[in-house]
């Protein structure tokens, strides 16, 4: 059992997510997109929407620190476990009620307003629920593990830490997550879930950010690129409309 | 680089990067690309990328544009562009390629609206009609019956004689149950009953339905032809609207004519009176915005904010249905200053050639009340017969030549012109509006020998009843009579008065107890009198400086009245004496269900037959419908009490006076007589006599009888009904209920009750049940689900506007172009002209044992433009059933024809040209054409048939062909056709014509040229103005600048009708009338008044009116997804905050609409631009889009028309009399809709079920 959630069921996450986004690229261009609501209501999002994005944009950065770097390396930095406490909880805690608080104000927007709740498939309610409780769980764990206490104390950075690594180094490990606490369980295997997921809803669009947009010239031209059997269209040649060799090739 | 340099440099500086911040950021691009970045960083060029570009390209790209457009009730006739890609139609764009109106104005592009720009849709929606449908119950009969009987005509008979089986089928109507059939079985099943019908009943218990021709004359045509070579009338449109103008052929002699949108430019000041022109006319209403460029002052008359107020210098809020009042208001005005305390020159010169003001007016001695001066009555117009010793008094149609005063030799004189020139040897050359040396005497004041009281009608009570005071009349005797003129009857009718003129007259504008006074008229209208009086000086002042260029466009809103023709006529005076009518810019402009089809001669001749039998059968709708849906029984009252005319009819209903018209070949009916016209030609050739005294004789005998005088009888009511390109049932069927129960025999809400043996038709049988489902089968083609379809027992898919063949012009805009299929008719759909040859096809085969050839007695009314006309002298009624003359026909009798059918041959003589148009040429408004030429083209184009009845004859079988012909037959669209009929008219007028089109005389337009683009028209005798040169089209041109007369009694615009009905009913001159009081005549909750009732909420009583719809054209596009998207979608109701808010209704909120015709459910729209007491629900939203059942009666709601009936006003059936003669369309009673109250209320229960 053990084996098959923390080795098979991430490497088989691991595999629908890669592959979804494969697919969904290359069969829904036209569907990768945020689906925004922004026309039918702007003053909650205007709060709830750069609360959620950018809470999570630390929260993304906490789960950089927690997980890629070893405490080895830290520790070979003279980063005491108490300095790096202090700083996890410092950027964390605010992180993770801000992304809560922007996600709790979107949620009740959505809910409320009605031609955004007519906007909203079934696909996005399971999305927002596997969201929302990936979030209340993760926020719980900083919560409950590291300022309350709660269940005694655990160091994600010797168990869950390394058997992240371990996935993506391919040596992978169930036994680091047996002493993990339960919550820690919940929020990596919900997460697995909602990565499961990510392909076919519109978290795509965490990878259309238009970050070019920040350094982008405010005018692009684009000349037509030379494309054999082309004239002056912009289409490729359609099959049976090739033009008329008029000179012989040499 | 030097500093020079840069000094000279073209370029400015760049502006730079908006911030620092911007500037650091975007900086950093171009060490991250190869793409070249201009030096101030703010562009960027790169090369490709552009494969997504397709993607956009390919939404737009397409395999081919088709020119079509829009049909059948659309006056816009917009040419539009039709996308096709893959074989589909993918979207519509308007076309822009109309001929260009010169130079220093507007051009007519752009054309269209959201409606048409909504069309394809249709193409693929949900509502198309894709396969032939019967109703299940009547299609297992007929498949039952022809398995027992073999022969399908016996079959259709086994089932219509057989009481259970048509109980079952008939009131199975509108619910459901339709079941896809097969072209063959549906053909055979409908050639069945046709045949059946004919056989049993007679052709003329057959009627064939569509309308207005002009948008689309060919699919008109399809059913037409086939319905009027059997010898089944076809049944009007234009009077059964209500968009008849009666006043047109009243004053004017002419259906209606008038002038194209671009003829607004050339006016200096316009009225829209009743016409919401953006709403109703919007492919036009750019002319509106471009004419107020042009310095136009622009008033809108209209009791709501309507849309086309914003257009307008000045909103004139009149009250609904008191124009008539404003008009006479302004009129006094006028006549005040204008006519009687000065004069001028152009409207003396004007009024004298084209107008009746100066024809002399005997006037009668009514009995005197003991002691008064002896009153008068204004009475007959004075004729040349009726003058002893007068130099014409004996010439050649001497009692239909008017007469005036020479006010130089202070004779009595016959001017040129009058109808009795217009028919005859001794008229030759003298038919025209030259008066030589004659100075007509427009009043006989200051000359005057004497002075008389007449008594003058008026009506402005709120229960409308006439009531009559008197007043002065300058007079002369003339052979022992008392005569005035027109105008002196005027001034006293308006309470102009004049020094020394006996009588009670206004002490001046403020006073409001004598008509027609500013003051009055604000008292009825609810205008202020400084906003009347000032009016009517701008109108006339304007017409003084600009030479007539003022203009009144007159819609629906003023035309919908019972007594409309009393209101146009009164805003007619404004037009007329001010010398409007006839010039550019100027004149009346009736834009109400315009149906100009242009080349209106070859339309005729082929729709109707004529070229193979001659008289077609013509009925009046709102007659026919008026008898056969039993609604005359509804009338619980007296003509007079109708018409608020005490003593003109006596104890007589207007069913009474209906089939006295009928009998004395006024007006048209049909079914014809109480057996079948084929079975009273045989009875004639057994009695060994000509039909028309055989008829005259047997009538005279009692032996025959007209079928109206009997009408529930099983042998005289219809029993076929045909719709093509319509939705009678959805649109225009006044009293939807009474449709439902005495014609259809089905679920309806009728609550009126029949009127009391006392308030009967004296001269009608009247059992004590009428009949329900009095029809055996309706049949409509359609290409999308409609009221009409759902009640139908057969529907029969029909192709679209683009998937078809076919013509359009309009009255809008000069120019004829065409529909043309984008894609072949998808599914099982056919055109109307392939789906009629069909059934034409089918059922010629069954005739052949059935019918064989037949002879036909045709009754055809007196016709308007033929020697007919002139039946009835000076109007005098009399009657041969009253034993006051002989019955003679085509005199005191219909016209009377024998004409053989070939039933067999119907359909061979359907699809070619027969021999009547190259043997008898055509007539069409009195002008005669030779068409030999034609037909020898058209054989050369279409080719020879061979063999059959049409041996040697054009063939006419491609939709392409009948359109080719049309414009071959008609001088719109032929150079020659119009120059001859100019040069048959010269004879008659004595002047000179044929140069108006001899410009065109070679010019031929063909189909082909109206694929290309819209074609503009020739000035052709079929139509009254003059487009020569390329000028803009404006009515009565010809006759104003080239002395052609009107074609009524005088010759001129006529205010006064002087036939025995009209001066009995108050109504010779014109006169403001009230709308009816329906709580007087029917028992309506007096308005204003509410009443509550046990359980149910406040219910209100309003004025009911349904105006046109922004969102459809009539019942098309309503259920429209687009248009549906725009409106508020499904039925509603609109009213006035004011009124919601007394019965507690909130917008949106369910409300019910009940009066004694039926009952409306539906929303209702809450709007401040409505006015208090009045409720508008648009006009012909069907029942097929969010209609639930009603709290009233648990039924399905009805349509706008469930509270509406047939009101006949009598004048609109006088006939045989000169300009008041029957023509199709020409004339006939309205089945006006404005009168109708109802009661208004919230629903209960605000959840509705269906």
């Amino acid at each position: 059992m053990s084996t098959f959630l923390w080795v098979i069921v991430p490497y088989l996450t691991l595999a629908i997510f890669v592959v979804g986004h494969f697919w969904r690229y290359q069969y829904d261009k036209f569907g990768w997109t945020t689906r925004s609501s922004q026309l039918y209501e702007d003053k909650l999002l205007r709060i709830g929407s750069p609360l959620f994005h950018f809470g999570m944009l630390g929260v993304v950065m906490g789960h950089v620190i927690g997980l890629v770097i070893p405490k080895v390396a830290t520790d070979a930095l003279g980063i005491s476990a108490e300095t790096y406490h202090f700083i996890a909880l410092a950027g964390g805690i605010p992180a993770g009620l801000a992304t809560l608080a922007g996600l709790a104000i979107l949620v009740y927007r959505r809910r409320t307003t009605g031609p955004v709740f007519s906007a909203t498939t079934a696909n996005d309610k399971v999305m927002y629920l596997l969201l929302a409780v990936v979030i209340i769980l993760g926020v719980w764990n900083t919560i409950a593990g590291s300022l309350l206490n709660l269940g005694g104390h655990y160091d994600y950075r010797e168990g869950v830490s390394p058997w992240w690594r371990g996935i993506f180094t391919f040596r992978p490990d169930a036994d680091l997550m047996a002493d993990a606490p339960i919550g820690f369980k919940l929020h990596a295997l919900v997460a697995m879930a909602l990565f499961a997921m990510w392909p076919f809803t519109r978290l795509v669009h965490v990878f259309s950010a238009p970050l070019g947009y920040l350094t982008r010239p405010y005018l692009v031209y684009r000349s037509r690129d030379a494309r054999s059997g082309q004239g002056t269209g912009t289409r490729a040649p359609q099959r049976g409309w090739d033009k008329p060799e008029l000179t012989r090739k040499r | 680089m030097t500093a020079t340099s840069d000094q000279t440099s073209p370029l400015p500086e760049s502006a730079g990067m908006d911030s620092p911040l911007s500037a650091a950021l975007v900086g950093t691009r171009r060490f991250f690309t190869k793409a070249g970045i201009s030096p101030d960083q703010r562009s960027m060029y790169l090369e490709g990328g552009r494969s997504g570009d397709s993607f956009y390209r390919d939404r737009w790209s397409h395999d081919k544009v088709v020119r079509s457009t829009h049909g059948v009730n659309c006056t816009g006739s917009c040419s539009w562009k039709v996308y096709v890609k893959d074989g589909i139609i993918t979207w519509e764009a308007q076309q822009t390629d109309y001929p260009s109106t010169g130079a220093d104005r507007p051009e007519y592009e752009p054309r269209g609206c959201p409606r048409g720009a909504a069309f394809s849709w249709y193409t693929y929606s949900p509502t198309r009609v894709r396969y032939p449908y019967v109703r299940g119950v009547l299609l297992e009969m007929f498949r039952r019956a022809k398995e027992t009987h073999g022969d399908p005509v016996v079959a259709w008979g086994s089932i219509v004689q057989d009481e259970e089986q048509v109980r079952t089928y008939k009131s199975a109507r509108g619910k459901g149950g339709l079941v896809r059939s097969t072209w063959e079985e549906v053909t055979e099943m409908v050639a069945a009953a046709y045949v059946y019908t004919v056989k049993r009943w007679g052709p003329d218990r057959i009627a064939g339905f569509s309308p207005i021709p002009a948008m689309s004359p060919v699919s008109y045509a399809s059913g037409a032809r086939f319905h009027e070579l059997i010898g089944a009338p076809m049944l009007s449109f234009y009077d059964w609207y209500a968009d008849l103008p009666p006043a047109s052929p009243q004053m004017f002699g002419d259906q209606t004519d008038v002038p194209e949108s671009g003829d607004w430019w050339d006016a200096a000041y316009l009225i829209m009176w009743g016409s919401n022109v953006p709403l109703t006319r919007t492919p036009d209403a750019h002319w509106m915005t471009e004419a107020r460029y042009r310095g136009q002052k622009v008033i809108a008359v209209a009791p709501d904010y309507a849309e086309n107020v914003k257009f307008a210098d000045e909103w004139v809020a009149s009250a609904p249905g008191t124009d008539g009042a404003l008009a006479m208001g302004m009129g006094h005005v006028i006549l005040r200053e204008f006519f009687a305390d000065a004069q001028h020159d152009f409207f003396t010169r004007y009024n004298q050639r084209y107008t009746d003001l100066p024809y002399l007016v005997t006037l009668d001695e009514v009995d005197g009340e003991g002691g008064d001066a002896p009153a008068y009555r204004p009475g007959k117009f004075l004729v040349a017969g009726d003058i002893d010793g007068h130099p014409e008094a004996t010439s050649e149609n001497a009692m239909w030549k008017t007469a005036v005063l020479d006010s130089v030799t202070g004779e009595v004189v016959i001017p040129n012109g009058s109808i009795g020139h217009r028919f005859g040897e001794e008229g030759a050359g003298r038919w025209n509006l030259d008066l030589g040396e004659i100075e007509p005497a427009l009043t006989l004041y200051g000359a005057h020998e004497e002075s008389v009281e007449v008594e003058l009608a008026r009506f402005d009570t709120p229960g409308g009843a006439m009531s009559t005071e008197r007043r002065g009349v300058p007079v002369r005797r003339v052979g022992g009579r008392l005569v005035t003129t027109v105008l002196d009857l005027m001034l006293a009718h308006y309470g102009v008065g004049r020094d020394g003129l006996p009588g009670r007259w206004p002490q001046g504008y403020e006073d409001p107890s004598v008509p027609a006074t500013p003051a009055w008229a604000a008292e009825i209208s609810g205008v202020p009198v400084e906003q009347i009086t000032r009016l009517a000086r701008e109108w006339a002042r304007n017409a003084l400086d600009t030479g007539g260029r003022g203009m009144i466009l007159m819609g629906a809103g003023t035309n919908h009245w019972y007594h409309s023709d009393q209101l146009y006529r009164a805003m007619l005076v404004l037009t007329t004496i001010c010398g409007t009518q006839g010039r550019n810019g100027g004149g009346w402009a009736h834009y109400v269900g315009q149906e100009k089809i242009r080349p209106i001669m070859g339309f005729q001749h082929l729709a109707f037959a004529l070229d193979w039998v001659r008289p077609p059968r013509h009925m009046n709708q709102t007659a026919y419908w008026y008898v056969n849906t039993s609604q005359y029984r509804y009338d619980t009252f007296t003509a007079d009490e109708a018409n608020g005319s005490p003593g003109a009819f006596g104890q007589r209903t207007t069913m009474d006076l209906l089939a006295q018209s009928v009998r004395l070949g006024w007006t048209p009916s049909y079914p014809q007589f109480d057996r079948s016209s084929l079975a009273v030609a045989d009875e004639a050739v057994q009695a060994g006599m000509p039909a028309g005294e055989y008829v005259a004789r047997s009538l005279k005998e009692g032996s025959l009888h007209f079928a109206v005088e009997d009408p529930e009888a099983p042998d005289n009511h219809p029993r076929v009904l045909a719709l093509w390109r319509s939705n009678l049932f959805g649109s225009s069927a006044k009293g939807n209920e009474y449709f439902l129960k005495h014609l259809l025999g089905t679920d309806n809400a009728v609550k009126g009750t029949q009127a009391p043996p006392e308030l009967r038709p004296q001269s009608v049988a009247w059992p004590e049940e009428a009949p329900e489902g009095k029809l055996d089968l309706l049949v409509t083609l359609d290409f999308r689900m409609t009221s009409s379809t759902l009640l139908s027992d057969v529907v029969l898919p029909a192709a679209t506007w683009y998937e078809k063949h076919d013509l359009s012009t309009t009255d809008m805009h000069p120019f004829v172009h065409s529909f043309n299929p984008a894609i072949a008719p998808p599914w099982q759909s056919k055109s109307d002209w392939e789906t009629w040859k069909v059934i034409a096809k089918r059922f010629s085969e069954l005739a052949a044992d059935h019918l064989g050839t037949r002879t036909d007695v045709v009754a055809k009314p007196l016709w308007h433009d033929t020697p007919e006309a002139m039946a009835t002298v000076h109007g005098r009624v009399l009657d041969w059933a009253e034993g006051e003359v002989e019955p003679v026909p085509g005199k005191t009798l219909p016209v009377l024809a024998a004409v053989e059918r070939d039933y067999p041959a119907v359909y061979q003589k359907m699809t070619a040209i027969g021999p009547l148009m190259a043997k008898a040429g055509m007539l069409t408004k009195g002008v005669k054409y030779e068409v030999g030429r034609e037909v020898e083209i058209l054989g050369r184009r279409n080719g020879i048939v061979r063999g059959g009845v049409a041996d040697g004859q054009p063939k006419l079988e491609t939709d392409i062909q009948v359109a080719d012909a049309m414009l071959h037959f008609s001088g719109v669209s032929n150079g020659h056709l119009a120059t001859q009929g100019f040069r048959f008219l010269e004879q008659r007028t004595g002047t000179e014509l044929h140069d108006l089109s001899a410009e065109h005389e070679g010019k031929q337009i063909t189909f082909a040229d109206t694929q290309a683009a819209p074609v503009p028209v020739i000035t052709s005798p079929e139509w009254s103005g003059s487009e020569s040169g390329g000028r803009r089209y404006s009515p009565f041109t010809i006759n104003i600048e080239r002395l052609k007369p009107f074609h009524t009694l005088t010759g001129r615009q006529q205010f006064y009708l002087d036939h025995d009905w009209m001066t009995d009913m108050g109504e010779g001159l014109p006169t403001y009338r009230p709308p009816l009081d329906m709580s007087r005549l029917s028992g309506e909750t007096p308005l204003g008044e509410q009443t509550e009732s046990e359980g149910r909420s406040v219910a209100l009583s309003v004025r009911y009116l349904t105006p046109h719809n922004k969102w459809s054209i009539h019942s098309e596009y309503q259920d429209n997804l687009f248009m549906l998207s725009l409106s508020r979608g499904g039925q509603t109701i609109w009213m006035s905050d004011v009124d919601a808010e007394k019965i507690g209704v909130k917008d949106n909120d369910w409300v019910e609409a009940v009066n004694r015709n039926g009952v409306v459910a539906c929303r209702a729209v809450v709007s401040h631009r409505m006015p208090e007491g009045t409720v508008y629900m648009h006009h012909a939203q069907d029942r097929l889009i969010d209609t639930p059942l009603t709290e009233t009666d648990k039924l399905r709601g009805g349509i706008h028309n469930s509270l509406t009936r047939i009101m006949l006003k009598p004048s609109h059936i006088i006939g045989g009399y000169a300009q008041l003669s029957y023509f199709f369309n020409y004339i006939g009673p309205t089945g006006n809709n404005r009168d109708e109250v109802t009661m208004i209320r919230r629903r209960t229960n605000q959840e509705v079920t269906y």
